[in-house]
C-alpha cells in the first residue's frame, strides 16, 4: 500500500513537473500513461507477452501501462496505429516476426512507411516451432527419413500451417528450400485447426508452436522430430535441432518491443534498458519459459540488427516460394 | 463407480464457496454482457484475462466458463425483446421470439429460453461428464471432406429457414456467399474484394453486419411508422409459460439438445451450425409449421435449447484433445498456459480437480443462470413500456459501443451503419434477413474445406464419397433438398406472409 501511495504521489509530482517545464525529457518520462499497441488479438502470445512485459513496466515508472488490443490484417492494422501516434514515447507497441520481417516482403502495400520503420526496443523473447508427425501416417523417426520420404514421392505427402505466409508456413517452405524437397501445402486460419488435423491424421505433418504441440508428443499422439530453434527446448529435452541435420536452419517466431519512428533517443534508452532489466528478472524469466519461449532482452541497436538479418532470411525464402503477394 | 467419484471430487472443488462466487461473479457478467448487443464473451474474457493471473486456476477457469455460458443465456434476450441478436448463435432466435414479443408474449418467450437452456445445459453437462473421451474422438473423425458435406448439409436447410419465397430466399444465401468472400483467401492468400483497404483484410465483422442487419434496421422500421408506434407490440399476457406451452416445447427441446450435444462437439464451426439446424428441423417436424416466422414457440425453444447445450460440448475438444474449437476456448487455453496448466489429452489425468470441477460448475452455473433470469423476465419486459424516444438512441450507443469493442476499430462501427441501410433496403423489397446471415457464416467454411479436401486428396473429388461418414451426409443434404422443394413445387408455398 505504502509503494502504492509513493508512486501515486511521484506521478503527481511528475504531472506537475510536466505541466510547468518542457515536456517529454527523459528524466520526466513518462507523467502520464502509457498505450502499449498489440496488433493481435488478445489470448494469444504476443497478448500474454505483451501484458506481461507492460504489467511490470507500470511497476517499475508509476505510470499505467494500458494494452490495446488492434486485431488485424495481419498486424499491419495495429502498426499502422502505431506509426501514426505521436512519437514522444507515449505510444508504443508489440511487433512479431510475421508484422515486422515477414509483412515487409508479403505485402505490395503497408499502411506506413516501410523505410521509415519503427525503433526496435528490446527482443522480448523468440519461440521455437517443432516439427511434428502424425506416427501413424508417416513411418519416419528423424527429419532424414522425412527427407528421403519426401525425396521419394515428391509432392504426394501434405504439411498443415496456420495461414499463408505465417511463421509456422515459412519454416515449411524453409525446409523445401534447404533440402530440395516438394511437398503440398495445407493452410488454416490459425493453429489449432491445424494441428487438430495433423492429430487425426487427415494432414501428415507441420510445424507448431512448443507448448500445444508438445503435449500431443508427450500424450504419445504426435511424433517430435526437430526443434526449429539453434538451441535444443526446454519443454522437449530430447528433441533434436533442424539445425543438427540442415546446417543454420532457424525459424523461431518471436516478439519484440518498438516505438514510432522519431521517438527521442532518450526515451528510447529509457525504455529499452527497463524492459532489458525486466527480462533479466529471474522470476519473469521463469514465466516465459513456462510459456515455451526464450527471454532475450537486448539492446535497441541488437534487436535492430536482429531484424535486419530476418527480414532478409525471410524474403529470400517467399520469393523462392513464389508466395502471391498480398 | 469412477464417475462418481469423479463428480465427487469436481463437487468439493465446485462447491468451494470461493468458487461458488467467482461462477456467480461469471454468470452476472456473462449475462450482462449477453443483454448488451455487440459485447461478446471472447471481447470481454479477454478484458478479464489479466485479472485471472492472480486466482487460482480453478477459480478462473470457472469464472471464465461462467462468463461464456451465461452470454450465450443473455443472448437472446435483446434477440426476443428487441430483434437484436447480439451472437451468431441467437440470429434464429430472434426470428419467432420477436414476433412473440411483438404479439405480447415477450415473458413467455423469454421463459422458453431460460428453461430450454437450463434443460439442454443440464443434460449436455452430464454428456460431457459421462462421454467426453468418446465424443472428441468423433470430432477427430470429421476432417475437411466431412465439414464440407456437413456445410452443404446445413446449406440446404438453411433454405427452410426463410418464410416467404424461396427465390428470394436463394438469392439472400447467395448475396451471403459473396459477403463471405471478402478478404484474404486462406488457401493462396491473395485478397479479394479488400480494395487496398486494410481493414477488410479479415473479411466483414459477423458481429457488426447482424447487428446493422437487424437491430439497427429494426429501429429505421420503427421509426418509420412513428405514428402507430406502440412499435406494434400488444399488451404483455402472462409473463410464465401455460400448460399447452409447456406441451409444445417439450419436443423441440429435447430435440434441439440432442443435436446441439452432437454439433457443438465438432470444432470447426459445429457449435454455429446448432441453433440453424435445430430451428429448421423443427420448421419442418413440428405440426405447428404454419405459425413459425409468426411467433412460434418451438422456433425459441429449439434454437436456444441447441445452442447452450452446443456451448457446453465445446468445451470436449478443449478439454480433452487441447485443442480449441472456437476463439473463446483460444482464449481459455491462454489462461490455462499462464496458470502452468497446457491443456492436452493428458489434461484429464493431469489436473483432475481442474476438469471435474469445472464440469459441476458449469451445471451450477446453469442453476444459478436459471435462478437469475427467470426474475429479471418481469424487468427486461418492462423495459418494452420505455418509450420509444428514449429507448432507441440508448440501443444505438450500445450498438456503436459493441461494434467498436469488436477489433478497437471504428471502421466496425461504419460496417454496422452501412449494413442498417442495406438492411432497410431488403426488408422493403420483402427480402429475409436471416438466410443472408447464414450463407455469410457458412460460404467461408464451405470454400475453406472444399478446398483443403481437395488439396488433400491432391484433386481427387472421390474423397467426398469415399468417407461414409462424409457420403451420408451428402445424401442427407439430398433428403433435405427433395423435401424442401417438393411443397413449394406443389403447393406454390404460403406466399401469405406479410409483416
Amino acid at each position: 500500500m505504502r509503494m502504492k501511495r509513493f508512486f501515486t504521489l511521484a506521478a503527481f509530482a511528475a504531472s506537475i513537473l510536466a505541466a510547468t517545464s518542457h515536456a517529454g525529457r527523459a528524466d520526466e518520462y513518462p507523467s502520464k500513461s502509457v498505450t502499449v499497441i498489440v496488433p493481435f488479438a488478445a489470448g494469444g502470445n504476443t497478448d500474454a507477452l505483451g501484458r506481461l512485459v507492460a504489467e511490470e513496466l507500470d511497476k517499475r515508472l508509476g505510470q499505467r501501462f494500458i494494452v490495446e488490443n488492434k486485431p488485424g490484417a495481419g498486424g499491419n492494422i495495429g502498426l499502422g496505429d502505431l506509426a501514426r501516434a505521436e512519437p514522444d514515447g507515449y505510444t508504443i507497441g508489440m511487433g512479431t516476426v510475421s508484422s515486422n520481417a515477414i509483412n515487409q516482403t508479403l505485402y505490395k502495400t503497408l499502411p506506413y512507411d516501410k523505410e521509415k520503420g519503427f525503433v526496435p526496443l528490446s527482443l522480448i523473447a523468440t519461440m521455437p516451432n517443432v516439427l511434428v508427425v502424425n506416427a501413424d501416417k508417416l513411418p519416419v523417426n528423424s527429419v532424414q527419413e522425412l527427407i528421403e520420404l519426401l525425396k521419394k514421392e515428391p509432392g504426394k505427402h501434405t504439411y498443415a500451417s496456420s495461414g499463408v505466409g505465417t511463421s509456422i508456413h515459412l519454416a515449411g517452405e524453409l525446409l523445401a528450400n534447404k533440402a530440395g524437397v516438394t511437398m503440398t501445402h495445407v493452410p488454416y486460419k490459425g493453429s489449432s485447426q491445424a494441428i487438430m488435423d495433423v492429430v487425426a491424421g487427415h494432414v501428415d505433418f507441420m510445424f507448431d508452436n512448443i507448448p500445444t504441440a508438445a503435449q500431443q508428443v508427450k500424450a504419445g499422439k504426435l511424433r517430435a522430430l526437430a526443434v526449429t530453434s539453434l538451441d535444443q527446448a526446454s519443454l522437449l529435452p530430447d528433441v533434436p535441432t533442424m539445425a543438427s541435420v540442415i546446417p543454420e536452419f532457424e525459424a523461431t517466431s518471436w516478439h519484440g518491443i518498438f516505438a514510432p519512428p522519431g521517438t527521442p533517443p532518450e526515451i528510447v534508452d529509457k525504455l529499452s534498458k527497463e524492459v532489458q532489466a525486466i527480462l533479466h528478472d529471474p522470476a519473469m524469466k521463469a514465466k516465459i519459459e513456462g510459456m515455451g519461449a526464450t527471454p532475450v532482452g537486448n539492446t535497441s541497436e541488437e534487436f535492430a540488427q536482429f531484424i535486419d538479418g530476418e527480414t532478409a532470411k525471410w524474403a529470400e525464402v517467399i520469393k523462392a516460394a513464389n508466395l502471391p503477394l498480398q | 463407480m469412477d464417475l462418481l467419484s469423479d463428480l465427487w471430487l469436481g463437487a468439493t472443488t465446485a462447491f468451494l464457496p470461493i468458487n461458488l462466487v467467482y461462477c456467480f461473479i461469471g454468470c452476472l457478467l456473462g449475462t450482462a454482457i449477453g443483454v448488451l448487443p455487440g459485447l461478446g464473451p471472447t471481447a470481454t474474457i479477454a478484458m478479464l484475462l489479466p485479472i485471472t493471473f492472480g486466482l487460482p486456476a480453478e477459480s478462473a477457469l470457472i469464472m471464465l466458463a461462467g462468463i461464456f455460458y451465461g452470454a450465450q443465456y443473455g443472448g437472446s434476450t435483446t434477440a426476443i425483446l428487441i430483434n437484436l441478436p447480439g451472437e451468431s448463435s441467437s440470429v434464429v432466435t430472434a426470428i419467432d421470439g420477436y414476433q412473440m414479443a411483438r404479439n405480447g408474449r415477450a415473458g413467455a418467450a423469454l421463459a422458453t429460453a431460460a428453461l430450454g437452456s437450463f434443460f439442454a445445459g443440464t443434460v449436455a453437462t452430464v454428456l460431457l461428464a459421462a462421454a467426453a473421451p468418446p465424443l472428441a474422438a468423433i470430432a477427430l473423425k470429421f476432417g475437411p471432406a466431412e465439414y464440407f458435406s456437413l456445410m452443404v448439409l446445413g446449406l440446404v436447410a438453411s433454405v427452410a429457414l426463410a418464410s416467404g419465397s424461396l427465390l428470394k430466399a436463394i438469392a439472400m444465401i447467395v448475396f451471403g456467399l459473396l459477403l463471405g468472400s471478402i478478404g484474404t483467401d486462406v488457401e493462396s492468400g491473395t485478397p479479394r474484394y479488400v480494395f487496398d483497404v486494410p481493414q477488410l483484410y479479415d473479411g466483414l465483422n459477423f458481429v457488426a453486419v447482424s447487428m446493422g442487419i437487424f437491430g439497427i434496421c429494426e429501429i429505421l422500421r420503427n421509426l418509420e411508422s412513428e405514428h402507430e408506434r406502440s412499435v406494434g407490440v400488444k399488451k404483455v399476457t402472462g409473463l410464465m409459460l401455460n400448460r399447452d406451452d409447456f406441451r409444445r416445447i417439450r419436443g423441440p427441446v429435447l430435440r434441439g439438445t440432442a443435436l446441439g450435444s452432437l454439433l457443438g462437439v465438432l470444432p470447426g464451426g459445429g457449435a454455429m451450425l446448432a441453433s440453424f439446424a435445430a430451428y429448421a428441423m423443427e420448421k419442418r417436424m413440428s405440426p405447428n409449421r404454419a405459425e413459425f416466422g409468426k411467433g412460434a414457440i418451438e422456433g425459441v425453444a429449439a434454437p436456444e435449447s441447441a445452442n447452450n447445450a452446443g456451448a457446453q460440448t465445446s468445451f470436449i475438444p478443449m478439454l480433452t484433445l487441447g485443442i480449441p474449437g472456437n476463439p473463446v476456448m483460444a482464449l481459455m487455453v491462454g489462461a490455462m498456459i499462464i496458470q502452468g496448466i497446457t491443456p492436452g489429452p493428458n489434461v484429464i489425468s493431469d489436473e483432475p480437480a481442474m476438469f471435474w470441477g469445472m464440469i459441476v460448475s458449469m451445471w451450477s452455473g446453469n442453476l444459478m443462470l436459471v435462478i437469475l433470469n427467470l426474475p429479471l423476465i418481469g424487468l427486461w419486459v418492462r423495459m418494452l413500456t420505455i418509450p420509444y424516444h428514449l429507448l432507441f438512441p440508448a440501443i444505438i450507443g450500445f450498438c456503436c459501443i459493441g461494434a467498436y469493442s469488436i477489433n478497437n476499430s471504428v471502421f466496425d462501427v461504419f460496417i454496422m451503419a452501412i449494413f442498417s441501410v442495406i438492411g432497410f433496403a431488403l426488408s422493403k423489397l420483402r427480402f429475409e434477413p436471416a438466410p443472408l446471415l447464414l450463407g455469410f457464416i457458412l460460404g467461408p467454411m464451405l470454400e475453406e474445406n472444399l478446398r483443403r479436401a481437395m488439396l488433400i486428396s491432391q484433386g481427387d473429388p472421390s474423397i467426398f464419397v469415399r468417407s461414409p461418414l462424409s457420403l451420408s451426409l451428402l445424401l442427407g443434404a439430398i433428403v433435405v433438398l427433395v423435401l424442401v422443394l417438393s411443397p413449394s413445387i406443389s403447393r406454390k408455398r404460403d406466399e401469405a406472409f406479410t409483416e
